[in-house]
């Protein structure tokens, strides 16, 4: 605590940056990013900080430090951080409102401060957090100065980097879901005052979707428990747009939340589905927010990580799908989702296969290449196979060496010795058999290789594979000329010679 | 060019030595310089069986194409030896074929019901069906799968038809170069 107090002087007198920079250095305290906006009397609620709470500030420290220090702090700046931050640890830790307000304000709302710079500094500082969010919000409330927070876009890439803390939430207690419920109705004042800076909420639930995939089991158990919480507080936070009402909404909400913490979710909550906002806008960028935060919370599942006591029960075999913010719990839209989302990620590879559809986008059109790509192969094999059907496929020298060499190729690593031997016997084996009729017979038995000379693919593939020899249903016909000019050791052999190529090469007797 | 194909059991080296093999047999059962239109029809139509086949057995039974695939290749031999006039064989082996077939065909049906089912549940949200059944009209053996898993076979599939398409290619180019 003596490091908060330290970080804090040094947050209050620096201001935001070097208080996010000194954040990073502490990673016990959750005060790190929290002392920058902390008050002086920030430390007393450190003071709650459970270990977890000091390993999430310590996460949270660093990229939120990262974000914070790049950006300077001028008034207006300093609401735009405190939403980033608000929005950071209130998916990390539900410890701590983090009202912009009490950010500006900082003598004001010491509890406020430090709830909300801890929950930027320490993500799994959430559960001693609990009171302060609740003590901030209330306070962000009653202040008269709210100032719009605008969502600005690096929120969501935030929030994406926070989703990898959604693991550490897990161990979080109930105060990341107070958190993010005290987060939420912050959110929802800054969004009914300034309006819409909505554009963020769509990039950050594709972040926050991309977090929570990460890791399915991380926040089972806080999903499952926030899911029913988040349910509730959903419907508390579309009560809480209205600022007035922001105020009982938090102990609404808190109430709900000790409510739920009583009533564990199974192991797939579902959220019952955020009720519309009086404002389309408004409700979207909450569950935006929202969504954002929860799924910075929960790591991979989907689930909205309202505060959760941890889940009692231990996490199962299967993957833990719970449902996000704003969206409905029911199995089957929960089943869905999964199921989309697979979907896309097989279609993402496809992507990769077909060649030129980098540039489609959407499903229904990458289908279309698709169908088109594979409807363009199966007709060049059929214009291949007729191609080859027409190719009249003489068997000289030349192609022989050639096809062994690839059937060569094709093989391989497989005996090179055999290949050489092969394709050189193969070059010359058919002239030179004509030419040595006799010896051929004496020397068949002998020379195994020249044996396979009158069928090189034969005699390549079986060399190389050890195959049998390929029924002679087909080629006994066909050679009947080469067996009576060899003979019947010959014909034997023979399998699957070239017809039209043997007699030809054996019409030079010698 | 020689380091290509480094893995004497990849696919595209067994694909390419059962092509061969059945592509060999193919030309020797004719000699194709005295071949007429009609002949070389047939003959492509032979070497186009071949190529699939070769495919098919390539990836054995460990995709659902390759097993559709194989199995109508099979349904359709039978159905040509069945046809063809040997009666005596055949009629053994109809029996066993057609009850296989009915059964086959019962529980394929079974399963196209099922799945269609399945399908339209959960692709209506998607708003895909169309494509997707054209997919399922290409890729052989998609009838019965949803989405999903039509996907993963896709994928496979569209690899193994470019490895054919370079094999045959290379063929081809062998043949054609004298």
């Amino acid at each position: 605590m003596e490091k908060d107090q330290v970080f804090m002087g040094e947050a209050v007198q620096a201001g935001w940056n070097s208080c996010s920079f000194g954040m990073e250095m502490e990673t016990d305290e959750l005060n790190c990013v929290g002392s920058c906006f902390l008050n002086p009397k920030w430390h007393n609620s450190m003071d709650q900080s459970d270990p977890f709470e000091s390993a999430l500030s310590s996460m949270v420290c660093s990229p939120a430090a990262s974000n914070a220090g790049s950006t300077n702090f001028p008034a207006s700046g300093d609401n735009t951080m405190m939403t980033d931050l608000i929005g950071k640890l209130g998916n990390i830790c539900n410890t701590g409102d983090i009202s912009p307000q009490s950010l500006i304000k900082p003598p004001n709302n010491n509890n406020n401060c430090s709830s909300n710079t801890s929950c930027y500094t320490s993500p799994l500082d959430s559960p001693p957090k609990l009171n302060l969010s609740m003590m901030g919000g209330n306070q962000i409330l009653k202040h008269p100065s709210l100032v719009p927070v605008s969502v600005d876009p690096g929120f969501a890439e935030r929030a994406a980097r926070f989703s990898c803390f959604n693991g550490l939430n897990a161990q979080l207690g109930v105060t990341e879901a107070e958190f993010v419920q005290l987060t939420r109705v912050s959110t929802n004042q800054s969004v009914m005052v300034t309006g819409s800076q909505v554009h963020v909420p769509d990039s950050n639930k594709n972040t926050l979707q991309d977090g929570n995939s990460c890791s399915d089991k991380r926040n089972s158990r806080l999903s499952r428990c926030s899911s029913p919480e988040n349910g509730d507080s959903k419907d508390e936070s579309s009560i809480s747009e209205q600022i007035p009402g922001v105020g009982s909404s938090i102990k609404a909400q808190n109430d709900a939340n000790a409510r739920k913490r009583k009533s564990m979710p199974r192991g797939k909550a579902k959220e019952t589905p955020s009720p519309a906002a009086a404002d389309a806008k408004i409700a979207e960028e909450n569950d935006e927010s929202t969504a954002k935060r929860s799924k910075q919370q929960n790591d991979s599942a989907k689930a909205e990580n309202k505060e959760n006591p941890k889940p009692p029960e231990p996490p199962k075999d299967y993957i833990h799908v719970r449902a996000r913010r704003g969206q409905a719990t029911d199995s089957h839209s929960l089943a869905e989702r999964v199921r989309r989302e697979k979907i896309s990620e097989r279609m993402k590879f496809l992507q990769d296969l077909v060649p030129g559809c980098n540039k489609v986008t959407g499903k229904a059109l990458m289908l279309d290449e698709i169908i088109n790509y594979v409807q363009s192969l199966q007709r060049q094999v059929e214009f291949l196979s007729m191609k080859l059907a027409t190719v009249n496929p003489r068997m000289n020298a030349n192609t022989e060496a050639l096809l062994s060499k690839d059937m060569f190729r094709s093989r391989g690593s497989l005996p090179h010795s055999h290949y050489p031997m092969d394709s050189s016997a193969l070059a010359f084996g058919l002239r030179y058999q004509p030419q040595q009729g006799l010896p051929m017979n004496n020397g068949i038995s002998n020379d195994t290789q020249i044996q396979f000379s009158m069928n090189p693919a034969n005699a390549a593939l079986h060399k190389t594979q050890g195959l049998q020899l390929p029924p002679v249903d087909g080629i006994s016909d066909a050679n009947p000329q080469i067996g009576s000019f060899w003979g019947d050791d010959l014909q034997s052999i023979v399998q699957m010679g070239f017809g039209q190529n043997q007699p030809q090469s054996c019409q030079s007797p010698p | 060019m020689d380091s290509q194909h480094l893995n004497p059991s990849s696919l595209k080296s067994r694909f390419t030595a059962r092509f061969l093999r059945a592509l060999i047999k193919i030309n020797a059962q004719k000699p194709i310089s005295s071949s007429s239109p009609r002949e070389i029809f047939q003959r492509y139509r032979r070497i186009k069986v071949a190529a699939d086949k070769s495919m098919a057995y390539s990836v054995r039974s460990r995709r659902t194409w390759s097993r559709a695939t194989l199995w109508k290749l099979r349904s359709r031999s039978r159905r040509r030896l069945a046809s063809s006039g040997r009666r005596s064989s055949i009629k053994t082996r109809t029996t066993t074929t057609t009850t296989t077939t009915t059964t086959s065909t019962n529980h394929r049906a079974a399963i196209v019901e099922k799945t269609s089912h399945e399908k339209e549940n959960k692709e209506d949200h998607v708003g895909l069906a169309v494509q997707a059944e054209e997919l399922r009209e290409l890729v052989p053996g998609g009838e019965s799968m949803d989405l999903c898993n039509l996907l993963d076979e896709t994928a496979h599939y569209i690899k193994c038809l470019t490895t054919q398409v370079q094999v045959m290619k290379k063929i081809a180019n062998l043949y054609s170069l004298e």
